[in-house]
Parts: structure tokens; C-alpha cells; sequence
């Protein structure tokens, strides 16, 4: 038996265990609409449905099997009292319902936030508590706050350009881009504006603390039907062509590091110093990074990276002198 | 009878077994299973047992006497197995049906929660309008399931890890507390055998699976996730409040993310504010990305510490 196989084995039987339940409890519902609301052809639920004259319990008499009846089009499931309510969450859906739920309470100005709020409490606890009552599952979204989110997200809905004042950390330089917005993506614990700009023609990811101002525009934003918001999976994706730095962080550093910054190479040496390989648009960018970590850093490649830094940090020591 | 018949006719069964059920009733009563080759019954449902559990269906192996030799029973127990009721108002549940729609890569197993949940009080099915937002909670982690279930069952575990800046896995022995998502990753923080104190494993440093051991713990009273989860800034805790300058290039940037905290106008059109750090390193590092448009003011001890990393890095 392949694991594909049994995979789709699993599915079903999760849909049919839930079928069962939501049939017994609205007696009558169409066919068509199971198929809708489980999102599976009228086909396979037919066949779903057909399963069931062969399954009860036992003795499979005429009182012990299921009594199943669609020949109207119209679903009765009865004699299934054991399958009246369905199987308790499974944790991935859990988790991924109480996550999203948290994420979705980090925006601003939401309709929904008092219910949210509520449905948080109730599935936090369902979830589990210590014998004091604290959650087990802790799940903290603090997204930067932002006026501008909503701006975005009106523009979104509308299908519309907006107009930004951008600051960027790698050339400290605050401009004016006109963006197509195709998503908000919360990562990390930031909201980022994902979309196409027009400075560069390219698909960018925006954080949207860094956003300065954000004004709707009249034109009309089509959004690629290939845009895929998974390839943002922890809120970076390469572009092809960019140079490679390198340099080395103390041991201190590599306890967090590699969850922060995506390293695309990395061994440790005699001495714990872990050598280090990331992908960089402009050396300003490595150089801010290397400047950050102090003296937990060092052997900082290529000389561009490396003239990069003692500038920058030539020019913000002025401050300090 | 296909195989899916079978697993629905034996969990019915076990559900509504009133004691456990042996192999041997099991093979005679419950259609799907009866077969005279005792050999083949027993490859069957070995099989079935163990696919049922994988997919989260309760099924278990009762002792049905102290004498050793007997066989085991089994059942799958009414209270683990039904969703208990939530009591969740229709606005809730459409709250959740939206946050369900938009995280990514579990949409499915977020949507199927959402639809156990409601049973049809709301419409469950995704609506027609494009959600402008999307999510990434790092969900589909496949060990969140198993290490989840050890927390809520306080349940010892075993498993490989390998921290960062490491290059071989160790096997730690643990008594999980809490499960913690902060900043788009996932932890799990519990009593690690190995020290005897509480420590904080990331989930996607866990190297294979996650062993269940025998026995049982508590949570130790006034157990908090508090300070457990180390990120760049140093920890949750602000010990340091630092005052600093940014220039009138920047001045928005405060204004619009530090809203409410102490602020006053500075020299040359600036904005001078007052914000809570972790340590003095987060604080440097933290100016330092904003280049020489921002400037410590506060405490000296940062400002020194500031001028000696710029003067190395300088040369």
C-alpha cells in the first residue's frame, strides 16, 4: 500500500465521518448541496453516500445498518446516532484555526474583532490549560502596528494601484513607488504588502511599518492568476541573480540567527564560529546586518560587502564622536 | 467488503461496545473482518489499528484482567472521540471561517475545523470575495500534531534535536508545558531531563519523531511562557529604556509605530522618543539599521557601547 494511497483513504473516511453527522442534522439537504459544502463531485459523494448501505453494527440486521436515502435527491441518513456529532478536531486544524484567528486579530479596525476575541477565549481553552487555567497553546501575533494597513487593505478590495512613500534599510533611502497590491501577508510577526512595482517592474514584498504614506490610485490592478502568496513562505524568496556575502558569527549568535536570516549555507568550524553564506541585493544591506551584530561577526567577504561596512560605519559614527 | 466499509463498521462497533472488544469478537462479530486464516485477520487489523490512529481516531487497548495472559480488549471511548461542545456563537464561527480562508499551506485543515465546528450554522464555504490578507502560521510543521497531543496528555517525550550552530542532533528526554508561536515559528517549552530545567525547543529544530514514553507529569504551578523564547532582540522582557533621536527624515516612523510613547521635538525638525529595549546590544543593533539617520541618546552606557563598535568596524 503506497502512503498516497492510504492518504487518500484517510481523506475520505475524515469526509464521510463528517458527512454522516452533518446529514443526520439537516435532514433533507440536496445532494447538491453536500457537494458544494464539501467541496467534492456529486459523483463521489453518490459514492460516498452508496458506502454506507454496507456499514452499521453488528449483527447488520435491518435495525443495526445504517438507513441511508437519496433516490430523491434529497439526503436521510438515520440509524447512525453513534455518528450524529462529528470527531473532535484533529491538531492541525485546531492549531492552524487558533493561529489564523490569532493573526487575524493583529489587524486594525475590524468588524469582526469582538467575535474573534470571543471564538479565541473558547477554542484557547478547549485547546488545553494547566491546573491554574493559563492556555498550553500560546499563540502571540504582536504584527507591527501601522495606520497604513487599512489604506491597503481598501485597495485591495477594490482592485486598485496605491501610490507609497517607501523607506528601504538597504539604501536609506525613503521613495515614492506606485505598487500593484496583490495580498497583505502577515510572517514573523510583521505585516508586509506583497505586490508588482512599477519602479522596477518587479514582483517585491514591502513591510508595511516602513510604509510612510499610502494613497489610492484610479487604476485598475490585475492580479497575475499565477500569484502563489505560499512562495513567501517565511516572508522571503530569492531573486535569481544576486550576489553572495559571507562571514562568520560567534556561537553566541548562531542560537538564533538561522531562524531570522535566510542563510543559504552554513558549517561550523574548529573554534564554534559558524561560517556563514547569504544572498544580497545591495552591500548596504549586509553591511547594516554585519553592523548590527557587533563583534559577534567576523571575516566579513567580499571586499565590496567589506568597504560597505566600514563606511557605514565611518558615516553614523559622526554621531557619536 | 472494501476497506473503507470495514474501518467504518469497526469504529461503529467500538463506539458503541459497551466493553472492550477482543480480537477474537472482534474477527467474529464485525463485518469486514471474518476469515477463518487467523494469520491474515491479524495483519488486517494490526493495519487498521494503526491507520486509525494516525488519523487522530481514538482507538484503545484495554487490559481486560490483571492475569497477563488474557487477551486485550478494545474500544474507542464516546469522550475522546466526539468534538465537545464549544458553545460558539454564529459570529464567532464566521470570525474563525475567515481566519480559516486565509492561512497558508493548512487552508484545508483549517477549513475542515471550521465546518466541525458550525455543522452548517454558518455558511462554512469559502465566500466569493478575494481575502485581501493572507497568513503564514507555519501549521503544517507535521510534528505540531504529536507534540501537541504530549502537551495536552502530559504525556514524557523523546526526540532528536539540533540547535542552531550545531551539527549533529542529541537526544533530549522531555516533559512538554506549552506550545508557542511567537514571531512565525513554533516551540515547544518543557522540563529537559537532560538539565532538569525548563527549557525552549524550536519545533522545526526537531530532527524525525517525536517518541511517546511512559508515565505522566504535572505542569509545575505558576508555569508561564513568559521570557521562555529567545528572538534577535533578546527576549520578551524590556529592561532598558532608551531615548532616542531620529532625524526629520524620519520622524514619521516613530510617530506612526511608537504611537502613545513619551516624545518631545528635537534640533533640526527631529523627533526625540522614549522606547523600551531588551538589552543594550538590541538597542544598538536596532539603531544601527536605520544608518546614520538615527541616534542614541539614552542610556550613555549604549551611546559608548555604540562608539566602539563603529570605531572597530571603521578601520
Amino acid at each position: 500500500v503506497t502512503q498516497k494511497s492510504s492518504d487518500r483513504l484517510a481523506r475520505r473516511l475524515q469526509r464521510i465521518l463528517l458527512l454522516i453527522p452533518y446529514a443526520i442534522k439537516h435532514p433533507g439537504v440536496s445532494v447538491d448541496e453536500l457537494s458544494a459544502k464539501f467541496e467534492v463531485p456529486r459523483a463521489a459523494l453518490v459514492e460516498d453516500l452508496n458506502l454506507l448501505f454496507m456499514c452499521g453494527l453488528p449483527g447488520y440486521g435491518p435495525g443495526d445498518l445504517i438507513d441511508v436515502d437519496f433516490d430523491s435527491g434529497y439526503v436521510y441518513v438515520r440509524m447512525a446516532d453513534y455518528f450524529a456529532a462529528p470527531l473532535k478536531l484533529a491538531p492541525v486544524e485546531a492549531l492552524a484555526l487558533y493561529a489564523g484567528g490569532a493573526a487575524m486579530a493583529s489587524m486594525p479596525e475590524m468588524d469582526e474583532a469582538d467575535a474573534l476575541r470571543r471564538a479565541l477565549t473558547k477554542l484557547g481553552t478547549a485547546l488545553g490549560t494547566t491546573d491554574e487555567g493559563a492556555p498550553v497553546v500560546d499563540v502571540r501575533f504582536e504584527a507591527d502596528p501601522s495606520e497604513h494597513l487599512k489604506a491597503l487593505q481598501h485597495a485591495l478590495a477594490a482592485y486598485r494601484r496605491v501610490r507609497i512613500e517607501y523607506y528601504s534599510a538597504s539604501s536609506g533611502e525613503l521613495t515614492t513607488r506606485d505598487v500593484d497590491p496583490w495580498t497583505l501577508y502577515a510572517a514573523l510577526g510583521r505585516w508586509y504588502l506583497i505586490g508588482s512595482d512599477h519602479q522596477s517592474g518587479e514582483e517585491r514584498m514591502f513591510r508595511v511599518d516602513r510604509i510612510k504614506s499610502a494613497e489610492m490610485l484610479g487604476d485598475h490592478v490585475e492580479i497575475p492568476a499565477n500569484f502563489d502568496p505560499n512562495a513567501y513562505s517565511g516572508a522571503f524568496r530569492e531573486r535569481s541573480g544576486q550576489a553572495i556575502a559571507t562571514f562568520e558569527i560567534s556561537p553566541r549568535t548562531t542560537r538564533w540567527f538561522e531562524e531570522y536570516y535566510p542563510v543559504r549555507k552554513a558549517t561550523t568550524g574548529p573554534d564554534g564560529w559558524r561560517s556563514i553564506e547569504i544572498a544580497y541585493g545591495k552591500p548596504q544591506w549586509v553591511a547594516s546586518l554585519v553592523l548590527s551584530l557587533g563583534d559577534e561577526v567576523r571575516a566579513v567577504a567580499p571586499t565590496e560587502v567589506a568597504a560597505a561596512t566600514r563606511t557605514l560605519a565611518a558615516e553614523i559614527l559622526k554621531l557619536y564622536a | 467488503m472494501r476497506r473503507i466499509e470495514r474501518l467504518i463498521n469497526l469504529i461503529a462497533a467500538l463506539l458503541e461496545a459497551e466493553t472492550p472488544m477482543t480480537a477474537e469478537a472482534i474477527r467474529k462479530r464485525i463485518h469486514g473482518y471474518e476469515t477463518d486464516n487467523h494469520e491474515a485477520f491479524r495483519r488486517t487489523f494490526e493495519r487498521d489499528k494503526a491507520d486509525l490512529k494516525t488519523m487522530g481516531i481514538p482507538l484503545e487497548t484495554r487490559q481486560l484482567s490483571t492475569f497477563g495472559d488474557d487477551p486485550p480488549g478494545y474500544i474507542i471511548p464516546k469522550s475522546s472521540y466526539y468534538l465537545p461542545e464549544l458553545d460558539l456563537e454564529p459570529d464567532e464561527l464566521a470570525a474563525l471561517r475567515i481566519a480559516a480562508g486565509a492561512v497558508l499551506g493548512v487552508e484545508e485543515e483549517a477549513g475542515t475545523g471550521v465546518m466541525k465546528l458550525s455543522m452548517g450554522a454558518i455558511d462554512e464555504t469559502s465566500s466569493a470575495a478575494r481575502l485581501a490578507w493572507n497568513a503564514d502560521v507555519a501549521a503544517s510543521q507535521p510534528l505540531l500534531g504529536p507534540l501537541y497531543a504530549a502537551v495536552a496528555e502530559r504525556v514524557p517525550i523523546t526526540f532528536d534535536y539540533q540547535p542552531a550552530g550545531t551539527d549533529e542532533p542529541a537526544t533530549r528526554r522531555v516533559e512538554p508545558y506549552a506550545l508557542v508561536h511567537r514571531k512565525g515559528h513554533w516551540y515547544l517549552v518543557g522540563r529537559d531531563d537532560r538539565s532538569g530545567e525548563t527549557r525552549t525547543f524550536k519545533v522545526a529544530r526537531i530532527a524525525g519523531a517525536v517518541k511517546r514514553n511512559e508515565g505522566s507529569y504535572e505542569i509545575p504551578p505558576g508555569f508561564s511562557t513568559e521570557g521562555h523564547v529567545l528572538t534577535p532582540t533578546g527576549g520578551d522582557n524590556d529592561d532598558v529604556v532608551a531615548r532616542i533621536r531620529f532625524d526629520k527624515t524620519l520622524r514619521w516612523w516613530p510617530e506612526q509605530n511608537l504611537a502613545g510613547a513619551a516624545a518631545t521635538d528635537g534640533p533640526d525638525g527631529s523627533y526625540e522618543v522614549e522606547m523600551p529595549v531588551a538589552s543594550l546590544d538590541a538597542l544598538v543593533a536596532f539603531a544601527v539599521w536605520w544608518g546614520p539617520k538615527v541616534e542614541i541618546l539614552e542610556p550613555p552606557e549604549a551611546r559608548e557601547r555604540m562608539r566602539q563598535r563603529l570605531t572597530d568596524a571603521a578601520r
